[in-house]
Parts: structure tokens; C-alpha cells; sequence
């Protein structure tokens, strides 16, 4: 039973404890690892379709660039708050019609928000901009406009990377807050406390309701989601040209880089992928158990 | 260093010599030395430290010396003697996570040099791959020129991050380690993959169960009920969320059957809820923490003994499960599909849905009353595994090992880097070369030679064994 | 074996006669207590022996015989040997001197030889000496044997009280006592505390002392003492050394106390101090008020380059300004009756130097009332803000306090509240270090009067709880606090047993201070410094001199 004891006797080794067999205790049969498996479920990608699904996570960046965008204009005093805002309101009505549209046409499952309910979180979130307005606008008047900068750049970051690609409705609440945050330091610097109400209104739109919009887009027309990534992507690149053409390159490397090379990248070096599965795995629950305790 | 290792062995070996014995009865005959270590040992409680104690219980009884090493448990530090004069060192070391110590490579070797020399040692033996502890002593003991032997008590997956750095650990501290125990065939297979190890230097020797421990008891059965019992830890990986989601499926479909659960964690509360929620608190039984004396009390219980483990390398449960007469349900997972012959266990997939199918088949056998009696299956489980078999194979792993030659420094340094990858290999094989020159220090610092050698509790000249003839002797005289 | 023999020194030169002591259970040796002198009529020694066992407690037997080498007849052998046939025993020792030496030699009948060992003793010291750590003063033979030693020799004091005047039926030798470790007087006022105590415990019952103030540092005061009083007048004379050491401690720390009081009154009153103090106080207060103002207007500038809120800034610095124009209003309003209150307050040192301190805590306390005023403020709005950053902040991740659970769960919070939580997460953020610096500096200077209370408070609770009759006890009379003992050797002649000298080790002053302390709140646990800082930071309000259960807050 020792290692290394006996020849090979002829009865068949098995791969069992509760047995004494005729082997020694390092003995190795031709049968070792037999049960070892590699690679098992990986999942084979297309160039074309992993750039549609990186198209959104361009799409989220020229978000961030069209606020910017909009930011610089209204800081140099181009674009008089009140414009912004009534194009906001427009932008908001159009949008607000096409949500409902697009839900009406199939209706999912879950129970749909009331009018009254929307108009309400409208109400609220109007008035608290509105009411906040003037003590937003002192926050940050004796930090540097440096140290707000690098906070809100910062913070767009932190949105970027938090941001639930996947499922973008509703946008995950730290993306959401850290790029509100951002929007209310960015938004403090600017001249008046209507131009700081104007610039959050316009952030509540972008971050906020912008995603949900998309995401229902995504669900019911997905031919059309492709053209309005590719839109939003073009608008941001054009918009920040407009300013600044340093900035416009840089948006173009950065989106042909996340939508083209990143995805062949990922298909290039899923062919090195080398898994090893086999009985000692830890099992997985697939099922969902939760409903036997809710 | 390992000149001492080997002189002790020839002076063990010329004391036999004059003895009068042949060559080869003396190579059964030889006694070892031997230093279990690991992180994890009484007074905490678990599977590798009742295994530790046990194995060096038996191992003393065949006349071998055992002394074990490990960290310092609170209060409990310093040197404990235990039943038959098992000497227990508890080192000042910093625990760090989970019991396992902070390991530096290094500031472990001044104790554990005083430990091996002061004892004697000629096979170091380290336990689970959890054990900071271990993995120290494997690579100090290799400097000093001993011998090693691991037993690994764990299966480990090859995908997140955790389990690839610690697999490289484990490929570096076993790149020169003589022998590898594995407690199942499925564990070897991890083992061997790990650490890219040669598999014939591993050998599989099962745990064990003290079946007298756990002898049937019909009379403490329920006769108009059908009672399932389940004995774990109650964490993720026993598979808690599982029994959450069978206990109400059966419960609703059998009204005579019953639950009754012991072991503690922080999935108590999942079996807590689904208890609520169905009002089965008369049927399902939440016991606590058992001792481990009170284990076999509950046992026998029941009818149906239920593991619904995700992993397990060698389920010991289910082997006590059995041999106090149950009928037993598994999941197959890991080792637990080679640990029982199949008439004695009933194996299912690990989803709800298998395991109820499997209970239901075992429950309705049960209650036609065609499943073997208690007795019988307690008598089949008994000899399967004992901690005498475990002894006389794990000594033959000792036999075999301190006969192989201890790498001196530059092979080691070769094997380092070529089995190990260039990177860590490198690495570790700097490492390797500062621990000997750091023993070098020490042992200019206090040689060998002037180290006070530690008195035998046990082994062939053990004062325990002496003292404990004596006794003997004079009872018998007394008779 | 060796057999331990315990001798009294005083005894060495005693004529000859019997050993009278004690076996020590559940060890081998012996403590001999007294030698009865010849003659003696046997009866009697009989008799009183089990006077004095009923008596003291202590099984009392006689152990054997000692004989001087004074004149060497042939016949004492034999006598010797044949008193053991009337004083029956298990063993008998034989001790005696001989010429020309100084060890005595022992010989045991009827017993195998073994060594002995003889441990001299100093016998009116053990008597008196207490050993420590205190523990029950019954014979308990699971004791060690030095305890037993001790506990034998001090409860066979009835042995030496029955030969009192000299004029008992035997004679003995052992230290002779001339009366206890006193004089008459004590004896006397002894008899006289009686009736005295009787009073006062009826003084302090009719006294409403139930009103406890806990507030006040001075109640508190007056509170400790009535219960020190209380114990110290219960008409129950004192049950153990450590009851008795309890209550000497009390009456000595009293009148040291206002011993301290009446020299601090004698140096108030005359000269006029008083009146000085009152002229310097108002001044003070006016200097204090001013440069809390100055530092309210450095705080409201940009203090060392900070850059704080400005509106808010200037909220709170207005707001602070006011209430110390109402301050020093306050404070002038008060100013004529500044030297009558002291003036009264001054006799309170009358009762006791720790009265007067407490009552100063007290009016420190009072007269620095803005500053606790300006920091329960900062510390109010400094919590609330922390509270409102921590929640906001888990806000902020998507988190919430489960409170059922004790621990952050995860939750979808819907987009207005994600709005709202956002906007006032930015707003207390970029508030948060105007209000930290109004914590941080009104902090610093609330630690500066705890500090100085502290300090008073120390002083008083040093008074009550310093247990200054033991402190005496020691340096006068160092044996009656022991230790331990040590051992010399005596003399080491060739044919005689050895001979040690046992003496005792006195207890050290640090162990008498930590035995014998009066308990009094700092004895209580407290707040670690950690938790300090920990409720500092968090902006709990702190207490940090007052024990748990007084703090009603």
C-alpha cells in the first residue's frame, strides 16, 4: 500500500478510497486528469458586434463631452442661460414624448410610472435646483478654480467608470451622483446663480434621463440605437471642435480606440485563453433562490 | 544543517545496527523524528486539526517521536504536552487572517531552527495550504537539510485572482518538497496541477473517521417521522443557500419529515428566513455550534443524512453520517463520489432540484423499509478508514522520504528557477540564498552544537513511554 | 522530611519546662507559642491549655519539653522522657541547650529521624503584623504554611492575656506584653467615641442628604463625606483589620483635610485677600471675553490661509460675537457681589480643604460658562454635519444603514432622491471645514478648562482617597503590614540543627496606597483615551472627569 510497493497487478485500478487496491499510494494511472477539461463555455465573440456593444461606452463619453462642451460655452458667455434652458425644456418635452412612445408600443411587465408621478419628480427636482441655485453658486468661491477642476475631472472619470453599461436604466447611483457632483462644482463657477440653475438642468438632462431614453431606445429599436451612437459621437466630436480642435482629436483617439481597437484586442487575446475546469471546481449555484425567502 | 539531519539518522541507525537486525528489517523498523506543523490546531476546532492530532496520536503509539508546531492561540503560548506525551509548541507569531500567520519569509527561521534542532527533527510534515505556518517551515526546513512531506486538506480553483497567487505559492514552496499527501484522488489531480508537481511523488492516503465514536442508534429514532440531518458549517461553501431552497420544497410534500441542523456561520440567518417564512419551526431544528462530542447524539437521530457541501476534497461528514446507520444524500462534488461505494450514498447534482429527487428516493425507500439496517452499515463503514491504516501509510511516505537526498544550496537555486518560472523563480530563489545566509548568522550566533537538546516526551526514548512502563510494571506486580 | 520548628526568640533563654504550641495542619512543622516553667501541677496546664484553645480558636497542645543546660543532673533525661506519658502526643519534642553552643538540639521520640530545621521568630511583631493580600482571618489548613504561621501566632493572643498580672498558678515565658500597643488614653477615647459617633449618625440621618446634585462638584463633595462620616460613626466597632484600616484611613484624611481647610481660611481672612481676589476676578473674566473675541474675529478673516465659507463664516461669527456682548454683560452685571460671594464661599473651607477646592471647580465652571456654551454649539453642528456626510455619503454609493441588521446593504434609491441626497452631499461637503475650525478651535479651548477642573478634581480625590493612616502605619511601625518574610542564617554549628532568623518584609509604600485607598470615583473605569478621541472626532460632547453613572447626558 506504501508508495512505490508493488508491479502492476491485473485487476483495474478505480478511482475509489473505500477500496484497498493492489496500488501503491502515489500510484498514477493512464486514467489521471482524465476528467480534466479546458476552456469549457468560453464564448467566441464577432469583431461587428462587440463594436455595436462598445458603441455605447462611446456614446457615454461623448455625453461627458457635449456637457463640457455646453459648460465652456456658457462660461465665456456665449450661450445666455436662457436659451439653454429653453432648449433643455424642448429637449425634455421631445424626449419625455418619445419615452412614452416607445413604451406604449409593448408594454414590459413591471407597473408603469404615473404622469402624475413624473411630473412631481419634475416638480422636484425644478424647485430644489431652483432653491439651491444661490447657495450653489457661493459653495465653491474661496476653493481654486484648479482644485475644482481637477475635482470635477475627477468625478466625469468616476461616472465613466462606474457608469452600468449593461444596464444603463436606472444609471447606478454612484456614476449618477459622481457626475452630479461634478456638474454642481463645474456649475458654480459660472457668472450668475441662473446660469448655475440653466447648467445643472442641462446635467440632470444628460446623465440622468438621457441613459433611461437609451436604454428604451436600445430595447425597442435597435437599428436605430446604432445611428443615434454614432450621432451622439459625431455631435460630441463636432461640439468640442468648436472650442477647442486639441480637444476634438483627443475625443476622436479616445472613441475610435474604445470602439475599434478595444474590441479586437479582446478577440485577439481570447484565443491565448487557457481555463482549466474539472471535478474540484467549487459548484455554482445557477438557480435563483431568493424567492424562497422573500 | 543537513549533515546533522543525516547524523542523526546514522547514530539512530548504528543503535539499531548493534541491535542485531538486517538491513531491510531495519529500514521498517527505523523511527523518525517527526514535526507536524501547520497554523491551525487545538484549541481551534476543524477538520486539519483533529486530523493533526490524531495521525501524531498514532504515530507515537508506533513508536515514533512527534512534536507539533504552531502559532500561539491568546494566553496559549509556549510548549503544552498533550495525551501521550505529544509535545505541542505554540509560537509567538502575529496572526493575521483567519489564524494563518503574517508570513516574511524570514522572521519564523530563528524559532523554528530552535524547534528542529532542539527536537531532533528528521521529516518536517506540514499541513494545508491555508497555513502561512507551513509553507514557512517547508522552505526553512529545505535550508536546514530536512526532509519535507505536505498534506493538502483543500481543493482550490485555477480562475480568480486569490487562486493564482496562491497557487504560485504553493508551486514554489513544493518545487523541493519530498512528498506530497493528498486526501482523495480529486485532490491529488488539483495538487498535481497547482503545483505542477510529478505525480508520483504524491500519494493519496484518505482521512479517517473513529468509527467507535460513532456507533447507530436506532432507539433514538423517531419512528412515525422521517428525520433529515444536516451537520456543517453553515457558509456559502457547504451549500446552505441549497438546503434553504430543499427544506420547503420537501416539507410541503411530506408532512411527517423533519430537519434538524447543527453547525453555526453566517448562513444561519438564510435558514432562519425561510423557516419564518414557511412556519416550519416545530419541523426544522436549528442546533447551534455542536462539540464534537455531542455530534454522534444527533446523528442518530435521524434517518437521512443530508451534505450539500459545493466543494469538499474529502467529506468526513458523510462517513460519520454512515457509520451511524444513515442513509446518506450528496452532492458530487470534489472527492465525496470516491469516498463511499455507491449502494451507501445516494449522489446528486448540486441544484435544488437533483437533491429533493435524490431525498425523495431515499425517503420513500425509507418508508418501504428496504434499506439496510443501522448495524449493517455502521459494520461495512467501520474498518474503511482508520487512523491506523493512515498511520502505516503515512509512515511509509517517512520511510520513503528520509531516505532522499536533501538539494544542496545552488541545485536548489537551479530547481527554483527552472520549475517556478523565471519571474518568481528568481525571486524566490534570491530569497532562498538570504535564509541561508540568515541560518548561516544564526548558527554562528548559537551553533548547533551548544543548543540545549529538548528531553523526548515521546519516541523510543520517550520519558513518557518510560514512565508509563514503569507504571506498567508495577501494576503488574501488584496483579 | 523535614520537620520545621517555628521558635519564638523571646524564649530562648527561658527556664525549663514545657513547649506549649501548635502542629500546623497539612504540613510538617510546629509553632511553639510559650514555655510553662517547672513547677506545674499538670491539671493545670491541662486546663488552661483548653482554656486558651476554646478561647482563641486554635487547637493549642503541648509539644514537648525545653531544658537548660543551668544544672546538669542525670536524672532530667528520665523526667523529661516521662512527662510524655501524662501530656499524650503523636510527637515529642526534646529541645534543649548545652553548654558552650549556641543552636539548640532536638531530638523527636518515636519518630523516624529526620532534619529539623528551627525558624526563629520575632513573636510580639507576627502577633501584630497583618500579612497580605488580606484574606479571611479564619484558620484554614488549605493555607499556605506561612499564612497558618501568622494566623496562629495572632489568634493565640488569650495565651498571653490569662498570666496578664502575674499571678496565674503557672508561669511561662513568652512576650511579655505590658498591655496592648497603646496607652490608656487610647483606651479612653475609645470609651468616649461611642456616644460621640451615637450623635453624629444621628446628625447625618436627620440631615436630607438624599438631594444629590450631581452636577455640582461641591454636592458631590458633600455627598462623599456624609457617606465617610456615616461609616466612620456606625456605633459598630470595626469587624477585621481591613474595616478598622478603612475607617482610621477616613478619620486621619478628615482631619488632615480640614486641618488644610482652616490654614487656608487663616491666610483668606487675614490680610484682606479676599477682596484682592475679587478685584483681580472681574478683570480676568473681561481680559478672557476680549480675546475670545479678538479669536472670533480671526476666524472670521482667513485664518492661517484657510479658505472657509464666507457666508457661513460670517453666520457664525456673528452669531458668536453676540453671545459674548451677552457675556459681558453678564459679567459686569455680577461684578459688586463678586467679593460677597467669595467672601461666603471662603468659609466652606471651614469644612475641609477639598470643599473649598471642589467649590472653586465649581465656580471655574461657572465663569468659563461661554466657552461651554461656544463649544456644545460647534460640537452640535459638527455632529450633525458628520452624521449627514456619513449617511449621504453611503447615499453617494448606493448604500444605506440597515438598522435591523446593523450593517450597509446595498439599495436602488430612485432618481430624485439620488438628486436631492447629491445636491446636499455637495453642500455640507464644501460647508464641512468652516464648521470643522469653529469645532476644532472651541474644542481646544473646552479641553483647556477640563483640564484645569481636572486638575482640581484630582487634588480633592487625592484627599479623600489617600489613605494616609496606613501611609503612617508604615513608616512607623513597619511590621505591621507584611509581605512576606525574609530568612538569615542564625547559626550553622556542625552538631546542632540550623538555625534561621525570620524576619519580616514589610509592605511596600506603592502596595499600601493600592490596598488601602478609600474608593472613590476615579477608581471607577473611564473612558480610554482612544474612545476620547474617538468621540472627539465624531463631535460627541465629552464629560471626561465624570464617572458613567453620574453623566446623565
Amino acid at each position: 500500500m506504501g508508495p512505490d510497493s508493488a508491479p502492476d497487478p491485473p485487476v483495474p485500478w478505480r478511482k475509489v478510497l473505500w477500496e484497498r487496491q493492489p496500488f501503491p499510494d502515489n500510484y498514477v494511472d493512464g486514467r489521471f486528469l482524465e476528467e480534466l477539461r479546458r476552456n469549457e463555455g468560453l464564448r467566441q465573440y464577432h469583431y461587428w458586434a462587440v463594436v455595436k456593444e462598445a458603441g455605447s461606452v462611446g456614446q457615454q463619453l461623448s455625453c461627458v463631452a457635449i456637457f463640457i462642451t455646453v459648460w465652456l460655452y456658457m462660461e465665456q458667455g456665449l450661450l445666455s442661460p436662457e436659451v439653454l434652458l429653453l432648449t433643455s425644456l424642448v429637449c425634455a418635452m421631445l424626449g419625455y414624448g418619445l419615452h412614452q412612445v416607445l413604451a406604449s408600443t409593448v408594454d414590459s411587465g413591471d407597473e408603469p410610472r404615473t404622469r402624475l408621478a413624473d411630473l412631481q419628480s419634475a416638480a422636484i427636482f425644478l424647485s430644489f435646483t431652483y432653491g439651491f441655485s444661490p447657495v450653489l453658486k457661493t459653495l465653491t468661491e474661496s476653493v481654486s478654480t484648479d482644485t475644482v477642476y481637477a475635482m470635477s475631472a475627477v468625478m466625469l472619470l468616476a461616472h465613466l467608470i462606474f457608469f452600468p453599461y449593461t444596464q444603463p436604466s436606472p444609471p447606478g447611483s454612484l456614476s449618477l451622483n459622481a457626475a452630479l457632483f461634478a456638474s454642481v462644482c463645474l456649475a458654480s463657477r459660472l457668472p450668475g446663480a441662473l446660469h448655475t440653475f440653466a447648467m445643472l438642468s442641462c446635467a440632470l438632462l444628460v446623465f440622468a434621463l438621457w441613459p433611461c431614453l437609451l436604454q428604451r431606445l436600445r430595447e425597442k429599436a435597435p437599428s436605430q440605437f446604432t445611428g443615434v451612437c454614432v450621432g451622439m459621437c459625431i455631435g460630441g466630436i463636432g461640439g468640442l471642435g468648436s472650442q477647442s480642435l486639441v480637444g476634438a482629436v483627443l475625443l476622436a483617439l479616445a472613441l475610435g480606440n474604445v470602439t475599434f481597437f478595444c474590441p479586437l484586442l479582446l478577440i485577439t487575446l481570447q484565443r491565448q485563453k487557457d481555463n482549466i475546469q474539472g471535478p474540484w471546481d467549487e459548484a455554482e449555484i445557477h438557480e435563483d433562490l431568493s424567492h424562497f425567502i422573500q | 544543517m543537513g549533515q546533522r539531519g543525516r547524523a542523526v539518522l546514522q547514530s539512530n541507525a548504528s543503535q539499531q545496527e548493534s541491535s542485531g537486525t538486517s538491513q531491510d528489517a531495519l529500514k521498517h523498523n527505523r523511527k523518525h523524528n517527526i514535526c507536524m506543523v501547520s497554523d491551525f490546531f487545538y484549541p481551534n476546532m476543524g477538520g486539519v486539526e483533529s486530523h493533526i492530532y490524531l495521525l501524531s496520536q498514532c504515530l507515537i503509539e508506533k513508536g515514533h517521536k512527534v512534536v507539533i508546531v504552531t502559532h500561539s492561540y491568546g494566553k496559549r503560548k509556549g510548549v503544552r504536552y498533550l495525551t501521550n506525551g505529544l509535545k505541542v509548541y505554540y509560537l509567538p507569531l502575529q496572526v493575521m487572517y483567519n489564524q494563518s500567520t503574517v508570513t516574511t519569509c524570514f522572521h519564523s527561521l530563528p524559532l523554528l531552527r530552535c524547534v528542529l534542532v532542539r527536537e531532533r527533527i528528521t521529516v518536517v510534515h506540514a499541513h494545508s495550504s491555508f497555513s502561512a505556518l507551513a509553507h514557512d517551515s517547508l522552505f526553512h526546513a529545505k535550508t536546514m537539510g530536512l526532509n519535507t512531506v505536505f498534506t493538502d486538506h483543500s481543493l482550490f480553483g485555477f480562475a480568480d485572482i486569490s487562486s493564482v497567487l496562491t497557487n504560485k505559492l504553493l508551486t514554489i514552496t513544493l518545487c523541493d518538497t519530498n512528498h506530497i499527501v493528498c486526501v482523495s484522488y480529486t485532490s491529488k489531480e488539483n495538487t498535481v496541477l497547482r503545483a505542477a508537481l510529478n505525480p508520483e511523488i504524491v500519494s493519496v492516503i484518505p482521512n479517517a473517521v473513529e468509527s467507535t465514536d460513532f456507533t447507530p442508534d436506532p432507539s433514538q429514532r423517531r419512528d412515525d417521522r422521517i428525520t433529515i440531518v444536516v451537520i456543517s458549517r453553515l457558509v456559502y461553501r457547504k451549500g446552505i443557500d441549497l438546503l434553504g431552497g430543499i427544506i420547503p420544497e420537501l416539507c410541503l410534500k411530506h408532512p411527517d419529515l423533519n430537519f434538524l441542523i447543527g453547525g453555526e456561520g453566517p448562513k444561519r440567518l438564510v435558514l432562519e428566513e425561510v423557516r419564518e417564512k414557511y412556519q416550519l419551526h416545530d419541523r426544522v431544528r436549528l442546533l447551534g455550534a455542536l462539540e464534537h462530542k455531542d455530534v454522534r447524539n444527533v446523528l442518530v437521530q435521524g434517518h437521512i443524512f443530508l451534505n450539500t457541501s459545493l466543494t469538499e476534497a474529502f467529506c468526513m461528514a458523510i462517513v460519520e453520517g454512515a457509520s451511524c446507520g444513515l442513509q446518506v444524500v450528496s452532492t458530487c462534488v470534489g472527492g465525496i463520489p470516491e469516498v463511499l461505494p455507491e449502494d451507501l450514498i445516494t449522489l446528486c447534482e448540486p441544484n435544488v432540484r437533483s437533491l429533493c429527487a435524490g431525498l425523495e428516493k431515499v425517503i420513500a425507500r425509507q418508508r418501504s423499509g428496504a434499506v439496510p439496517t443501522p448495524a449493517s452499515i455502521h459494520a461495512r463503514v467501520k474498518n474503511l478508514y482508520t487512523w491506523r491504516n493512515v498511520a502505516e501509510r503515512t509512515e511509509k511516505v517517512y520511510d520513503r522520504v528520509v531516505g532522499e537526498e536533501v538539494l544542496p544550496l545552488h541545485m536548489r537555486i537551479q530547481r527554483l528557477r527552472s520549475h517556478c518560472g523565471p519571474v518568481a523563480g528568481s525571486i524566490f530563489a534570491f530569497v532562498a540564498v538570504l535564509d541561508f545566509l540568515f541560518l548561516l548568522l544564526l548558527q554562528w550566533l548559537v551553533p548547533d552544537q551548544i543548543m540545549d537538546l529538548a528531553v523526548d516526551a515521546s519516541g523510543p526514548f520517550g520519558m513518557w513511554n518510560q514512565e508509563s512502563g514503569i507504571k506498567k510494571r508495577t501494576s503488574s506486580q501488584k496483579s | 522530611m523535614v520537620l520545621k520548628i517555628f521558635y519564638p526568640q523571646c524564649c530562648n533563654l527561658a527556664n525549663s519546662g514545657l513547649l506549649i504550641g501548635s502542629w500546623i495542619q497539612g504540613h510538617n512543622s510546629a509553632v511553639v507559642l510559650a514555655v510553662v516553667h517547672y513547677p506545674f501541677i499538670p491539671g493545670q496546664v491541662k486546663r488552661y491549655i483548653q482554656q486558651v484553645s476554646t478561647a482563641s480558636g486554635v487547637k493549642l497542645s503541648v509539644l514537648g519539653s525545653w531544658s537548660l543546660p543551668s544544672e546538669a543532673e542525670k536524672g532530667v533525661e528520665n523526667f523529661l522522657r516521662d512527662l510524655r506519658t501524662i501530656f499524650p502526643q503523636d510527637r515529642w519534642l526534646q529541645i534543649s541547650r548545652k553548654m558552650g553552643q549556641t543552636g539548640f538540639n532536638c531530638s523527636i521520640l518515636d519518630r523516624s529521624q529526620g532534619t529539623i530545621l528551627f525558624v526563629h521568630y520575632d513573636q510580639r511583631n507576627v502577633m501584630l503584623s497583618q500579612l497580605h493580600p488580606i484574606q479571611t482571618e479564619e484558620l484554614d489548613p488549605s493555607d499556605s504554611e506561612l499564612r497558618q504561621v501568622f494566623q496562629i501566632v495572632s489568634l493565640s493572643q488569650p495565651l498571653f492575656l490569662l498570666d496578664r498580672y502575674d499571678d496565674g498558678p503557672l508561669k511561662s515565658t513568652h512576650w511579655q506584653s505590658g498591655g496592648q500597643e497603646a496607652s490608656i488614653i487610647v483606651e479612653l477615647l475609645k470609651m468616649a467615641s461611642v456616644p460621640l459617633c451615637l450623635t453624629i449618625s444621628c446628625l447625618l440621618h436627620l440631615l436630607p442628604l438624599n438631594f444629590l446634585c450631581s452636577k455640582l462638584s461641591t454636592c458631590v463633595q458633600l455627598s462623599y463625606r456624609s457617606d465617610h462620616l456615616r461609616a466612620l460613626s456606625s456605633p459598630k466597632t470595626a469587624v477585621g483589620h481591613s474595616e478598622f484600616m478603612r475607617k482610621a484611613n477616613v478619620l486621619v484624611s478628615i482631619l488632615v483635610d480640614m486641618a488644610l481647610g482652616f490654614l487656608l481660611m487663616y491666610w483668606l481672612y487675614s490680610d484682606n485677600h479676599i477682596s484682592m481676589l475679587a478685584n483681580a476676578l472681574v478683570p480676568a473674566a473681561d481680559h478672557v471675553a476680549k480675546e475670545l473675541e479678538e479669536l472670533l474675529q480671526w476666524l472670521m478673516g482667513a485664518p492661517a490661509g484657510l479658505k472657509m465659507n464666507r457666508a457661513l463664516d460670517e453666520v457664525l461669527g456673528r452669531f458668536f460675537l453676540y453671545h459674548i456682548h451677552l457675556w459681558i454683560s453678564y459679567i459686569h452685571l455680577m461684578s459688586p457681589f463678586v467679593e460677597t460671594i467669595l467672601w461666603y464661599g471662603g468659609l466652606s473651607a471651614g469644612l475641609g480643604l477639598s470643599f473649598a477646592l471642589a467649590l472653586l471647580s465649581d465656580m471655574v465652571a461657572l465663569l468659563t460658562f461661554h466657552i461651554y456654551c461656544f463649544y456644545v454649539y460647534g460640537a452640535r453642528l459638527y455632529c450633525l454635519k458628520i452624521y449627514g456626510l456619513s449617511s449621504l455619503w453611503r447615499l453617494f454609493r448606493g448604500k444605506k444603514w440597515n438598522v435591523l441588521r446593523q450593517r450597509v446593504d446595498s439599495c436602488s434609491y430612485d432618481l430624485d432622491q439620488l438628486f436631492i441626497g447629491t445636491l446636499l452631499f455637495t453642500i455640507l461637503l464644501f460647508l464641512f471645514p468652516t464648521t470643522a475650525l469653529y469645532y476644532l478651535v472651541f474644542t481646544l479651548l473646552r479641553l483647556l478648562v477640563v483640564v484645569l477642573q481636572g486638575i482640581l478634581h484630582l487634588t480633592v480625590d487625592l484627599i479623600n482617597s489617600l489613605p494616609l493612616f496606613a501611609v503612617a502605619l508604615r513608616l512607623t511601625r513597619f511590621y505591621r503590614l507584611a509581605e512576606g518574610v525574609k530568612f538569615s542564617v542564625l547559626c550553622d554549628e556542625p552538631d546542632t540543627p540550623l538555625h534561621l532568623l525570620m524576619e519580616i518584609n514589610p509592605l511596600s509604600c506603592a502596595s499600601v496606597i493600592k490596598t488601602y485607598r478609600t474608593p472613590t470615583y476615579s477608581c471607577y473605569p473611564k473612558d480610554s483615551w482612544t474612545n476620547l478621541v474617538k468621540k472627539l472626532f465624531v463631535g460627541e460632547l465629552i464629560y471626561p472627569w465624570k464617572h458613567k453613572t453620574i453623566k446623565t447626558d
